[in-house]
Parts: C-alpha cells; sequence; structure tokens
C-alpha cells in the first residue's frame, strides 16, 4: 500500500547538470544538480537557506551529507563539492553530466540571515568546508541582498593554492570594491600575492573589528578550534560567532541517532550554532 | 470501564479477535519470551516469564526494514508499507511507555517518519500490569511504575483465575464490551494490588539532581570507572526499549535501502570518513548511553529516557548494571545553581 504521506527517506528524483573537478590535485569535484520533478523545485527554493545541506544519494552505495554551495538567485540547480573520502563520495567523483541521482533536503537550520541583517560579516573559512560560505557569500553579494548587510569580509585559507575552490568567484571578488577578500595557504608557493600561514593567525592578523558584526567560521575541526578563541579575543561576542557542525549522519532527520551534541541533533537543529550554544552543549565532537 | 476477563475464556477471546486483527502476544520459546503473531496454535498465559526478551518496539521499529527501493537506473520510490489492524496483547506498562517515549522521535511537526506513524495508527495496545515485581525492574525510580497507563487502551490485572481489565481509550473500551463489569469491591481489590506492586518496587538509585551529576563531570574519570568491564557488545542497546538508534544501509541484491537498528556502544557508529571519532572509546561511548537517558531526554522532552525494565542488567554478558552506575554517579559532585 501506499504510504500515508511523503516519506523524508525517499530520495528526490536529480540529474547531473555540470560535474568538474574542484581542486588541481582532483580530491574535490563540484557536481551541479538539476530537479527532474518542478514540483521538487519549487519546494526546495521554498525552504532553501544558505548553509544548509542535503543528503546526495548513489543507488546501491548509499548516501552522504553534503552542504549546498549554491545561491538560490543562480538557477533551478543545486551546487555541492565532495572531497573524495569513502564509498559514497568516490561515486560521486565517478558521476558525469547527464547521470540520475538522488537527493533529499534541504535539512536542518542554514544560517540565521534575518537576524544577521544591518551587521557587518566576517566570513572565515578553511578547505572544502567552504562550500556553505561561498554560498552564503554569493548570496550576500548579489545586488538584490548586498543592501540588508554591512561590510562583507572574507578569509579563505587552503593548505595550497591548487586546493583553492570555486576560483573563478574568488578572482572576481578580489576585484569587488564590494567586500574585503583576505586568501591564504599554509606554506609558501611561487607568484603567492597573499596571505601565507594558518587561518587563525590570518584572523589575528586581519584583526576584524567586532563592532556591530558577526563572524561565521566553518572549516576543518582543528581550524574551527583555534579560530574560536582568536575571535573571542578580537572582542567578538560568543552570541556573534557561529559556526557549522559536522558529524556522521545517515538520516539527516533527528533519529537515527548518531549526531548528537547533548540533547541537540547537528542534522535536524545544526548545522549551524552559536559560539554562545556550543559552550553551553558538552564537547562531544 | 472495569471488566472481568476469566482466563479460561482468554484464548477465545483472543481467536475472536482474530477475525478484524492480527493479534500479538507474547509466549515462550527457547527459555525466552516473545511477541509472536498469534495463530491456531494453543497458547500459555502470557505472564511468564516476566516479561519479553525483545520488547514490542520492534513491532514498530523492526530490526531491519525496507525504506526505500530503486532501480539500477538510480530511480527511487518508497518501500510500500501494508500494516492490518493489530491488537498487541500483555504489553507492559514499561513497554507501552518507552512507545510512547519514542513517538516523540518519529513523530513530529517536520520529518514524521510514515513508517512508524502508521505502526502506531493501526495498533490498538493492551497492557498487563505487573502484580509481581520483575527480577531487575526499577520502574518506580525513574517516575515510571508496574501500572503505568501511558501508550495503552486497556490494562489488565492478574486477580490469581481472572483478569480486572481497565479500559483507557474507546479502542480498547470497544474490545472488551461484551464482559462482565466488575464489581466495587472487585475494583478496589485491584487497586490494592496496583498499589502494593507500586510500593513493593525498590528505589534503585536516587535520581535527585542525578541530571546535574552526569551534565557536569563529562569529563569525570567516573565514565572510565564504569565502562572498563563494557565488551561494547551493544545488547543494553539492542534490548533497551526506547533506544531507537539505526543505519541507512544499500542491499544490492535486493535493491533496497534498509533500515537496521544500530547502537552508540559500537565504534563505527559515530566513526566519520576522515578517521575522527567523537567517541573512539567505550568510556565516550557508556557516557553518551547514559547522558542520553538520564540527561538529554530530560532536555528533549522533560523526560528520563529509561522506564527501568532492567533487561540492560539481566543481559549484560559481564553484569553491568545501570543501576549501580547510577548509585555510583550519586557521589559526583555538582553544584546546584550550574547553568544547565
Amino acid at each position: 500500500m501506499p504510504l500515508k504521506f511523503r516519506s523524508p527517506y525517499t530520495p528526490m528524483p536529480m540529474h547531473v547538470l555540470h560535474a568538474y573537478y574542484e581542486s588541481t590535485d582532483r580530491s574535490l569535484k563540484t557536481l551541479e544538480l538539476s530537479f527532474d520533478d518542478p514540483e521538487d523545485s519549487r519546494t526546495f527554493f521554498e525552504q532553501f537557506n544558505p548553509g544548509q545541506f542535503c543528503l546526495l544519494s548513489v543507488a546501491g552505495k548509499g548516501e552522504s551529507a553534503l552542504g549546498v554551495a549554491s545561491a538560490a538567485w543562480e538557477g533551478e540547480f543545486v551546487r555541492f563539492t565532495a572531497q573524495k573520502m569513502g564509498t559514497v563520495t568516490k561515486a560521486l567523483h565517478e558521476l558525469k553530466a547527464g547521470d540520475p541521482i538522488g537527493m533529499r533536503g534541504p535539512l536542518g537550520n542554514g544560517f540565521p540571515l534575518e537576524e544577521w541583517k544591518g551587521k557587518n560579516l566576517v566570513i572565515i573559512g578553511g578547505g572544502c568546508a567552504f562550500s556553505t560560505l561561498y554560498a552564503l557569500t554569493k548570496h550576500i553579494h548579489h545586488e538584490a541582498n548586498r543592501a540588508e548587510f554591512g561590510k562583507l569580509t572574507l578569509i579563505y585559507g587552503t593548505r595550497t593554492s591548487g586546493l583553492c575552490m570555486y576560483k573563478h568567484d574568488i578572482a572576481s571578488w578580489h576585484e569587488s570594491e564590494d567586500m574585503e577578500i583576505h586568501q591564504a595557504i599554509d606554506v609558501p608557493e611561487e607568484n603567492w600575492l597573499h596571505h601565507v600561514g594558518y587561518v587563525p593567525d590570518v584572523v589575528r592578523q586581519v584583526a576584524p573589528s567586532p563592532v556591530n558584526a558577526v563572524a561565521v567560521v566553518c572549516g576543518p575541526p582543528i581550524m574551527t578550534k583555534f579560530t574560536l578563541p582568536a575571535l573571542v579575543e578580537l572582542g567578538f561576542d560568543p552570541k556573534a560567532i557561529f559556526t557549522s557542525l559536522e558529524k556522521r549522519m545517515k538520516c539527516g532527520l533527528g533519529k537515527c541517532g548518531r549526531c548528537n551534541l547533548g540533547h541537540k541533533y547537528i542534522c535536524k537543529d545544526g548545522p549551524v550554532f552559536s559560539l554562545a550554544e556550543l559552550n553551553a552543549l558538552p564537547a562531544d565532537l | 470501564m472495569n471488566h472481568l476477563l476469566n482466563k479460561q475464556s482468554l484464548p477465545e477471546l483472543l481467536q475472536a479477535w482474530r477475525a478484524d486483527y492480527d493479534v500479538y502476544l507474547p509466549q515462550r520459546l527457547e527459555g525466552f519470551s516473545h511477541f509472536m503473531l498469534l495463530g491456531d496454535q494453543k497458547i500459555g498465559l502470557p505472564d511468564r516469564p516476566h516479561n519479553t526478551r525483545v520488547p514490542p518496539k520492534a513491532l514498530f521499529l523492526p530490526m531491519t526494514e525496507a525504506l526505500v527501493k530503486y532501480t539500477r537506473f538510480g530511480a527511487y520510490k518508497d518501500a510500500e508499507l501494508k500494516v492490518n489492524p493489530r491488537i498487541v496483547f500483555a504489553v507492559r506498562p514499561c513497554d507501552a511507555q518507552a512507545v510512547q517515549l519514542l513517538d516523540s522521535v518519529f513523530e513530529q511537526e517536520r520529518y514524521s517518519d510514515p513508517y512508524w506513524v502508521e505502526r502506531v495508527d493501526q495498533t490498538i495496545t493492551i497492557g498487563l500490569g505487573c502484580a509481581s515485581g520483575c527480577a531487575n525492574g526499577f520502574c518506580t525510580t525513574v517516575g515510571y511504575g508496574p501500572f503505568s497507563k501511558d501508550g495503552l487502551d486497556a490494562l489488565l490485572t492478574d486477580l490469581g483465575d481472572r483478569y480486572l481489565v481497565g479500559t483507557l481509550t474507546k479502542a480498547g473500551e470497544a474490545l472488551f464490551e461484551k464482559l462482565d463489569l466488575a464489581d466495587q469491591a472487585t475494583a478496589a481489590e485491584a487497586f490494592e494490588i496496583q498499589h502494593q506492586a507500586h510500593e513493593s518496587m525498590p528505589i534503585a538509585f536516587e535520581t535527585e539532581n542525578l541530571k546535574e551529576k552526569l551534565q557536569q563531570n563529562f569529563s569525570s574519570t567516573y565514565w572510565e570507572q564504569i565502562s572498563e568491564s563494557c565488551l561494547g557488545c551493544g545488547v543494553c542497546t539492542f534490548l533497551c526499549p526506547t533506544c531507537f538508534c539505526f543505519d541507512l544501509v544499500d542491499e544490492t541484491q535486493r535493491r533496497e535501502r534498509v533500515r537496521n537498528w544500530d547502537s552508540c556502544m559500537f565504534r563505527i557508529y559515530s566513526q566519520e570518513a576522515s578517521g575522527h571519532n567523537p567517541r573512539p572509546t567505550r568510556v565516550e561511548r557508556t557516557r553518551q548511553r547514559l547522558s542520553h537517558k538520564y540527561v538529554y531526554w530530560l532536555d528533549q522532552i522533560g523526560q528520563i529516557g529509561c522506564t527501568g525494565c532492567g533487561r540492560c542488567v539481566s543481559y549484560c554478558p559481564v553484569g553491568l548494571d545501570i543501576r549501580a552506575m547510577l548509585r555510583q554517579a550519586q557521589s559526583l559532585p555538582f553544584e546546584v545553581n550550574h547553568a544547565s
């Protein structure tokens, strides 16, 4: 018998629109997906908020949670960047334009953009975790939304220049008068014109003002661990510091149990939390 | 309404229900009691052994179940579900309470689970109260009881050669309406049995400030002490009536995405693709299990997420006892006004 209401476990049918490598070492691949069913597209974009994630599904392999790396204004597609790590992400890397794929989402809370309106934004990303911050930056930088926010500062670090994602937009943002961008790599390279060093140190060096500002941090756990205190040192209130967390996930709906942090589920109640919220939760990351 | 049901006429009544319902009741099999679908077989009374090994949560959240079917070409559809109207008979109050707790996980405003909801909607649950205490149970310690009515449509009290049937919902009443009503004296007798049963349950540990103590001692060596002999077999979670964690696995032969029970006591449960594991040893995993029941459930819905059924105590292969763990927790230091 058919189910009485739509199962949140069943993926929506999607197709790969574009698939391309994001990094020179081919460890990162970007997929842009289109909706097979216009109704799915409609409901997706009704709910979508930058900072949310989806579960990408490869039949026979399983599902992987990935942050959405596109802004709604870009069109009726959804972008993800997957690092090749395990069974599912390996399968994702083998997909090419025209291949079918399943998707569930958007899931999670996303960034509290309403709360941030009128504030200066300091966006700090590291490595491939930059994907949702890229979606956020694209959303804010768009002419339709830009006036709602104050000064925009972007700090983005990667191990090497080859691992820098979304190079086209990053290059154009360096030219933009509308935002301040600081790029960093971990070790020196020839012809590198930007910062060399780890993200927490670059944050200290750039020293963004905490006045009427919020900071958003998303990166590998080790980067986040050292960047959050750097922001506190600079005078940012824990309520004005945000980060997006990740844990192993299966359902994405707050039911399968494994991504809990105290009484919160990262999938359902997060993935975006303020430092003030995190300070009240157990250190179970 | 209070009715009287002779034990002798129980098999007949159960068989009569089969015309309209699938009937499940605990039956003894290979030394353990299990919830089984009633067929034409001769049945035994459902009161011994005291409780089933696998809790009746398995009737709502099966150990394994297909949720999604997919084709070779990557198209997905819901796995279909057919649940006949059913009666689950002789559910112990601790287990009925547990199903009600699990409702808060699976039936939510956002993301309700259609499989869980359908099974619950199709089920009438008849409880059998525990007139005599069970071996390792501690229901009254955690705020529930041997005759708790939560999650039940009717509750039976054993009066020797008959049951007093207290019906609690319309659906429950409809099943028993043809039976004689109990007179006042019999109802009073049953009430006294219920009262005595409640009073005779030992208080296994104090729950006052227990949440604060566990919460504030997150980094204490207490967790090492209580987890040292744990084998990590996961039986405490598999047989727990309130544990609901699951895995989703693609079974390629059947082309199905399957939900299987999982356990926070397993290392791979929280192991991330990068190799990082937030709960790498039994210490963190034991802390997660106890904190979930005695801290996180309270933060989420204001109730302890353990109904005191005692299965984790009875079936632990190395004799770990949650009651002893929590008695030990009572001596942990804590601050009353700590922000929690």
